[in-house]
């Protein structure tokens, strides 16, 4: 008979502890009533779960790290990934804590959800089993669907909803029919298993059909073309809170388990899983970067900007090295930050309470909020690559791993792209500095969106310091990724 | 024999109603056909021992999720001759992903891809209790993952529904038990030949509840 | 080859045989629970009831069987024709095909299967089958709300009775029911699963639409509710499907609560009477409470019915599951197969 021991269990702690806050929070919430005054209260209550949840994290040990017979991996690389979500998450939910937000998303329900669905994105994370990791996806993905939709007396929140949904339920089918692939020639849904039953064999068709259909149905999720069609859409309709979500902490979560994925199960043929990645790549980065360009809703032009940094960090996963997963880990968590700090500056934008998310509504931000038209600023020449910003060492990191796994041509494409995107970065600073205005938006800054906005700056400003502690712990975590499994 | 008998008749009769509940004009008999599907492969399982599983079929997907599918398919006022202009146009490309998936499971069938997988031995237990042997412990983390996800569709899909409307009246059990005598009956003298109504005094906003 | 084939033959004579023998009394049960409902509530109410055709009105019965296959079938012209005339057959086959697995006496079963009360419980939850497409079939919004209204019913108090099952199952440590039966040999589970017993009971009385919960029929606001447009061989079905779905559930009560074909005690004048004898007292017991409940309680309000359902059954029956297991785990009394 089988019979647990608690080392099966520990390693999930942090898990099972944000589970069982959600578990709890379902009962204050639905107790609660569906006041503000019980929203916040249940936002807070969440937000202290994350950092106790964080603390767990961070004290986990990478060496005692399989749990559930196997299904489970809290490695150093999920711990490094596992602090980057954490902390997005935790922006996104302090920055719906504002006395004065839009009634409808402060429902008790939002934060709940983004709770579980935070719970989703570290079981994907930790995810070393193909059943392990299609639970994870769902659990991430069903409750980003609810809060995309939350927004109930609007159209576009519902269609973004509605789309994403079908569209994420079908790349979930993906998934499943090429897990069923690949669990028919390995003979075994564990990752190690599965890179033990094919290596040093002949693969069959099928296996790498199986694997290229789980490929595309992860590249759903992390909205890389082609499989891109749902992104500009759902940012746009979506309230803007959730929009910052989505684009700060669900898609860390989708590259470490195609990370995981790539090199844990399919590692001994990456030749066959590089040439997929590669067209990921270009495709995400020619198309986020030319998309953008002729956005006039910055939601929407934040939707191409993400697909683009997907074409770029998957760059650094196609060159199937050490440095290329290092590489991807330093991007993302340029990524988290950049996306904290810009959506921090992006929710303040409202004309009279109402929001205003035209990217010509940031005319003469210079003048009347030079600060935060400072913060952008940064942002933006974060996200164009512009150094010593953060943005530029991601993408240092990434084209380096790519050229050095001889991929000359993908990290041409990259810089070339880059240089595109620039375009459109620099575009709202033209409008912000070398404009003006009449109608100038609010005022108002709440508490929350300065902190978020202070401490994205300062990481961002500061990345060239810690550069070499970053480093290390991301070289350390690949390692453990690849060559410790 | 009379096993492959069945077989071949579930197996039949299983895909002709998948078929039907495709090209079927009426969403209704769509659901139906569907039900119909889903007994036969109830039966498939009962023809491989399963039948555990075959149970839970008809009772999970037959007994509760085709009759809420049922149930929102027949209250829908669709106009169906618009819903399947469609159908024509999406036709050759549902053709083209259909025939991919199916022939790349007839060439994983028939080539040897699939030797890698080692078919569970037949234990000799029932294979109910072979199920309730692994789920509560091997697979737990998985079960209970799984009932987070459900959770989180429950939780949603009453977040997204559920409004307050104004203007319904409920009823609220522990009003109806707080309610004394006092609230609700007053004495009054009535002086013989006086009518009720000129001499009532309860005030008109308390007589409402 | 031939010797096969004769086999066969005999095997499937013997299997029909089987059957004929259990749907043969059945009917005629049926025939004669209509007979004692019109006579039992006739007393309770201080009537006579029928008590003219045959003596007591014995062939009363046979007479109303008679009067509706003389009748026209009468189909309503907008009605789907195919799904019309299948959703009574379909009802009265599910109420036939469920008794294939009910043990009357040791051994005295047609099919003895592993999971006889998870086939117990898929086929009455398929029940529902038969009012929806009845309902949605007549083309008439009587025939359709109380469709609807069955359809949300019957969805609903199925949760509760399967968690109720549960609480016997972990007692019982099989699926089998004549093992549920034999497991009950000490003590009745009616005994100390007394509130589960109840629940039960009232759970199947929503099951099959009778009263208190009997709103898809609705007489008073729907006029008939899903049967409404149904006449003579038609409505005869659906007539007789509920009937025997009544007897259904009363032997799924005494399966699993009143010790089946067991005896009360085992003791010398009650265990020389045979067991089918015990088992079809029992169901009658829990009939004749099907009927007295009708006699005497009003009809729920459809909202009381649903806050029953999901509200209080629902968790009080989950609640119950975790002492059940709690107090057999705690006792060191869980059945042998689970305790491994």
């Amino acid at each position: 008979m089988f019979a647990f021991q608690m080392a099966d269990i520990m390693p999930a702690l942090p898990e099972i502890f944000l589970a069982g806050i959600a578990l709890v929070l379902v009962l204050v919430a639905a107790y609660g009533g569906e006041t503000p005054r019980s929203a916040r209260r249940v936002t807070r209550i969440a937000m202290g779960g994350i950092l106790i949840t964080l603390a767990l994290v961070v004290n986990g040990d990478p060496l005692a790290s399989r749990a559930f017979g196997g299904m489970f991996s809290a490695d150093s690389f999920a711990i490094y990934m596992k602090v980057l979500v954490l902390l997005g998450t935790f922006a996104a939910l302090g920055m719906s804590l504002r006395s004065d937000g839009d009634s409808d998303i402060n429902k008790p329900e939002y934060s709940l959800l983004v709770l579980l669905a935070l719970v989703g994105m570290m079981l994907m994370i930790s995810a070393d089993n193909l059943m392990a990791l299609y639970m994870g996806v769902e659990l991430q993905s069903l409750p980003l669907y609810v809060v995309a939709a939350m927004r109930t007396n609007s159209l576009r929140s519902s269609e973004a909803g509605l789309k994403y949904f079908l569209l994420g339920a079908l790349s979930s089918g993906m998934l499943l029919y090429g897990a069923s692939l690949v669990y028919g020639v390995a003979g075994t849904t564990d990752f190690a298993g599965i890179a033990e039953a094919i290596s040093g064999r002949d693969m069959p068709t099928v296996f790498i059909i199986g694997m290229v259909f789980m490929i595309s149905g992860l590249a759903f999720k992390v909205s890389a073309a082609p499989f891109h069609m749902w992104t500009p859409d759902v940012y746009e309709g979506s309230p803007t809170l959730v929009t910052a979500l989505f684009a700060i902490a669900p898609k860390v979560a989708a590259i470490s388990l195609l990370l995981r994925l790539s090199y844990g199960a399919f590692g001994s043929i990456a030749d066959q899983w590089q040439q997929v990645l590669i067209a990921l790549s270009v495709g995400s980065m020619v198309i986020g970067a030319l998309g953008a360009i002729m956005q006039t809703d910055i939601k929407r032009m934040m939707a191409y900007s993400s697909i683009a940094h997907m074409g770029y960090a998957l760059a650094g996963l196609a060159a199937g090295t050490v440095a290329g997963v290092t590489g991807v880990m330093i991007y993302m968590t340029g990524y988290v930050f950049m996306g904290a700090g810009t959506f921090a500056i992006i929710l303040l934008m409202r004309r009279d309470g109402a929001e205003a998310t035209r990217i010509t509504d940031l005319q003469g931000l210079s003048r009347t909020h030079p600060l935060l038209a400072l913060g952008l600023l940064v942002m933006m020449f974060s996200m164009a690559g512009i150094p010593p910003l953060a943005g530029f060492f991601g993408k240092w990191y990434v084209f380096l791993a790519a050229v050095e796994a001889g991929l000359v041509p993908l990290a041409v494409i990259g810089v070339v792209m880059s240089v595109i995107g620039a375009f459109y970065y620099l575009r709202i600073i033209r409008l912000m500095y070398f404009e003006d205005t009449d109608s100038p938006l609010d005022s108002k800054i709440p508490m929350a969106n300065r902190v978020v906005l202070g401490a994205s700056l300062a990481v961002i400003l500061l990345f060239f310091a810690g550069i070499a502690g970053l480093l290390a712990a991301a070289d350390s975590a690949a390692v453990a990724l690849i060559v410790l499994g | 024999m009379i096993e492959a008998l069945f077989f071949y008749l579930f197996a039949a009769v299983m895909l002709g109603a998948g078929l039907m509940v495709v090209v079927s004009r009426n969403p209704v008999f769509s659901v139906l056909f569907l039900i119909l599907a889903f007994f036969n492969a109830a039966g498939l399982f009962v023809l491989i021992g399963a039948e555990f599983i075959a149970m839970l079929l008809v009772v999970v997907y037959v007994g509760a999720v085709a009759v809420l599918f049922l149930f929102v398919v027949m209250m829908l006022d669709i106009n169906f001759a618009e819903m399947r202009a469609g159908f024509q146009k999406y036709l050759p490309i549902g053709l083209v992903v259909g025939g991919i998936l199916v022939f790349e499971l007839v060439a994983a069938m028939y080539g040897d891809a699939f030797s890698g997988a080692t078919l569970p031995a037949a234990s000799e237990i029932s294979n109910t209790r072979a199920l309730g042997n692994v789920l509560y412990t091997k697979y737990m983390y998985l079960f209970q993952v799984a009932g987070l996800i459900l959770l989180v569709a429950m939780i949603g899909a009453i977040s997204l529904t559920m409004r307050r409307r104004s203007g319904v009246r409920r009823q609220v059990i522990a009003e109806q038990n707080m309610r004394r005598r006092e609230d609700s009956v007053e004495i009054v003298d009535v002086p013989v030949g006086a009518s009720a109504r000129t001499v009532a005094t309860v005030p008109p906003g308390k007589r409402e509840r | 080859m031939d010797l096969i084939m004769n086999s066969y033959v005999i095997e499937l004579a013997w299997i029909v045989g089987k059957i004929m023998l259990v749907v043969g009394p059945l009917l005629i049960a049926v025939a004669y629970l209509t007979l004692a409902e019109r006579r039992v509530i006739g007393f309770m109410q201080l009537r006579k009831g029928p008590n003219v055709v045959g003596p007591f009105g014995m062939f009363q019965p046979f007479a109303d069987a008679l009067k509706l296959m003389a009748k026209e079938t009468i189909l309503p012209a907008g009605a789907n024709k195919v799904v019309f005339m299948f959703a009574p057959m379909l009802t009265f086959i599910l109420a036939l095909v469920a008794w294939a697995v009910i043990p009357f006496g040791e051994g005295l079963v047609i099919a003895d299967i592993n999971v006889g009360i998870l086939y117990l419980f898929a086929i009455s939850s398929l029940g529902v089958y038969g009012v929806i497409m009845a309902g949605w079939a007549s083309n008439s919004k009587y025939a359709f709300l109380g469709a609807l209204r069955s359809a949300a019913q019957m969805v609903s108090y199925e949760v509760s009775m399967g968690l109720v099952i549960i609480n016997v199952l972990i007692c019982v440590g099989s699926l089998n029911l004549t093992a549920i039966v034999e497991a009950q040999r000490g003590m009745w589970f009616a005994l100390p699963l007394l509130p589960m017993f109840i629940v039960f009971f009232i759970s199947t009385l929503a099951e099959t639409n009778r009263a208190p919960f009997d709103l898809p029929e609705g007489e008073s606001e729907l006029v008939a509710g899903y049967f409404v447009e149904y006449s003579s061989m038609s409505f005869a079905l659906f007539f007789l499907g509920e009937y025997a779905n009544m007897i259904l559930m009363s032997g799924m009560t005494t399966v699993l609560f009143l010790g089946g074909w067991l005896p009360p005690f085992d003791i010398w004048p009650l265990n020389i009477v045979p067991g089918p004898l015990w088992f079809i007292l029992k169901v009658m017991l829990l009939l004749f409470v099907f009927l007295w409940v009708r006699a005497t309680t009003p009809r729920y309000r459809y909202d009381q019915l649903m806050r029953l359902g999901w509200k209080i059954f629902l968790p009080f029956s989950l609640i119950w599951v975790v002492l059940t297991s709690g107090f057999l785990l705690w006792t060191d009394n869980l059945p042998a197969v689970m305790a491994g």
